[in-house]
């Protein structure tokens, strides 16, 4: 994750390009982001996140994060995404019950008279719900205090502008800017 | 500090009487004890031989008898638990008894306010240490939060703030606003620096005392307390905490008045020679202000005056 900071005070700068790695390999959503751009006038105050993404965060599927066989009646799952392996053994406990789901081992799990297709479409992950806790993280990596926000998302940059009390209408122009600036490596990067 | 097994504790308790001393702290779980204790210097040899023969450690705490509060901004997941838990933790292993509080209002910078009854509370410890951020101008906007607090405040912070100096005892730079534990060589230096400067900070209050000490140690009111029922009895950690220039009861003072006004100490009541009120926290404690011996002979002098 690279991250670029700027703004009138160095010591804060540095500690918030720290902050905000800590924050967001402490919610494991570091390795899903690409850039960071952040901007921060504590004398205003005024603070701009601006985050790319590696990918746009799209809805997953068992079938995306293990593989799938069937024996009999009994259908094997074998996780290959280790970050999937809590939420698909909860979808399979919510569907299918404790008592039909055998967790094997760490990564092998086996599910009682099921149907393949069916377990291979459950979701267990939406790409809203990521961008959800991203935005989350972000909010928590800026100051408590500054708590009027105006957020911004395109595809796969999210643009999150905060102060204090009132939004002046030069201060959302700034965050356009960061944010079509980051819009714009985005795409320059995807056409490479 | 003792810090062992309770197996033979009684012989330890026997012996720090025997030598004059007194046990300061006693915290117990389930087989494990730590025991801050006050003896003579003559006598610790003897105290560490027996504390070795019971299987335990012992080793000294300069802060026991110290109670100090960590004051964040807020409770927020943005300030707690790092670093505020981490220096009052290391507090404790100094022997402190170390607190820690948030404010109602302390966030943001032209928002932040402290409300008088948070400055009563945080005066009721012997140090206060407030915790500010990374941003310099913010810090410096933000002294209205510990200026008018009376208690020796020490400033912990992120960048070195200007014209605080005369606002607070000492200020900390390096530390400031952290999402994870402080554990690295640097920052375990960074924390002995807070206790050592917490040290410092009340040893000029210590000298201060020497100079016009108190009308009785609190360590001896806390002897005197203990053979109380309700404090004998009480299943609250810490039932009674002392401070420099008094202690904390961990019993209601309306239910409790009459036995501590008249409390026997020296030949005086206690109401003659502390000033005891209930506690800011909760009415479930009293704060006990013991005066000192040209405080109580003011006092004296004015009645019969008047």
């Amino acid at each position: 994750m690279n991250i670029e900071t700027t703004g009138t005070e160095p010591y804060g700068c540095e500690a918030y390009k720290e902050l905000f790695r800590n924050i967001m390999s402490d919610i494991g959503k570091g390795i899903l982001i690409d850039e960071a751009m952040i901007m921060l006038r504590p004398e205003v105050p005024l603070f701009v996140f601006s985050v790319m993404l590696k990918a746009e965060p799209d809805n997953k599927r068992i079938s995306d994060a293990a593989s799938l066989r069937i024996e009999g009646d009994d259908v094997f799952i074998t996780i290959s995404d280790e970050r999937y392996a809590p939420d698909i053994l909860s979808q399979l406990w919510k569907r299918y019950t404790r008592a039909n789901v055998d967790q094997q081992t760490r990564f092998d799990i086996v599910i009682k008279n099921a149907d393949m297709d069916e377990v291979a479409d459950i979701e267990i992950s939406s790409g809203e719900e990521t961008k959800k806790e991203i935005l989350g993280a972000v909010w928590r990596s800026m100051p408590e205090g500054i708590r009027v926000r105006f957020n911004q998302t395109d595809g796969r940059v999210l643009t999150i502008m905060a102060t204090e009390e009132i939004v002046r209408p030069e201060m959302k122009e700034e965050a356009r800017i960061i944010h079509a600036e980051m819009l714009a490596r985005s795409r320059g990067e995807a056409d490479v | 500090m003792y810090d062992g097994g309770v197996y033979r504790s009684d012989e330890l308790y026997e012996l720090i009487e025997d030598v004059g001393g007194t046990v300061l702290q006693r915290t117990r779980s389930s087989q494990m004890l730590t025991v801050t204790m006050s003896v003579p210097g003559e006598d610790r040899p003897m105290v560490e031989k027996l504390c070795r023969e019971l299987g335990g450690e012992i080793r000294e705490v300069p802060l026991a008898g110290t109670e100090i509060a960590v004051v964040g901004p807020t409770l927020g997941r943005h300030h707690m638990p790092h670093p505020i838990c981490d220096i009052a933790e290391q507090l404790r292993q100094y022997g402190a008894i170390s607190v820690v509080m948030g404010l109602a209002r302390g966030r943001g910078k032209a928002t932040s306010q402290i409300s008088l009854e948070e400055i009563r509370i945080i005066e009721e410890y012997d140090v206060a240490i407030m915790m500010m951020g990374n941003f310099k101008s913010c810090i410096e906007s933000k002294t209205h939060i510990f200026e008018k607090i009376e208690t020796p405040v020490i400033l912990v912070t992120g960048p070195m703030p200007e014209g605080v100096d005369d606002l607070c005892e000492a200020v900390i730079p390096g530390i400031g606003r952290k999402a994870e534990r402080m554990r690295t060589v640097p920052e375990r230096a960074k924390l002995t620096e807070v206790a050592d400067m917490v040290m410092k900070v009340l040893e000029n209050k210590r000298r201060l005392l020497e100079e016009d000490p108190l009308f009785v140690h609190p360590a001896e009111l806390k002897q005197l307390l203990e053979e109380y029922e309700p404090i004998d009895m009480s299943l609250r950690p810490a039932p009674v905490v002392l401070h420099m220039d008094g202690l904390r009861v961990k019993i209601p003072y309306a239910e409790n008045r009459e036995y501590l006004d008249n409390l026997e100490v020296y030949g005086r009541r206690l109401s003659e020679v502390a000033r005891i009120t209930p506690s800011k926290i909760s009415d479930s404690s009293t704060i006990i202000r013991i005066m000192t011996d040209s405080e109580v002979r003011d006092r004296d002098m004015r009645q019969k005056e008047g």
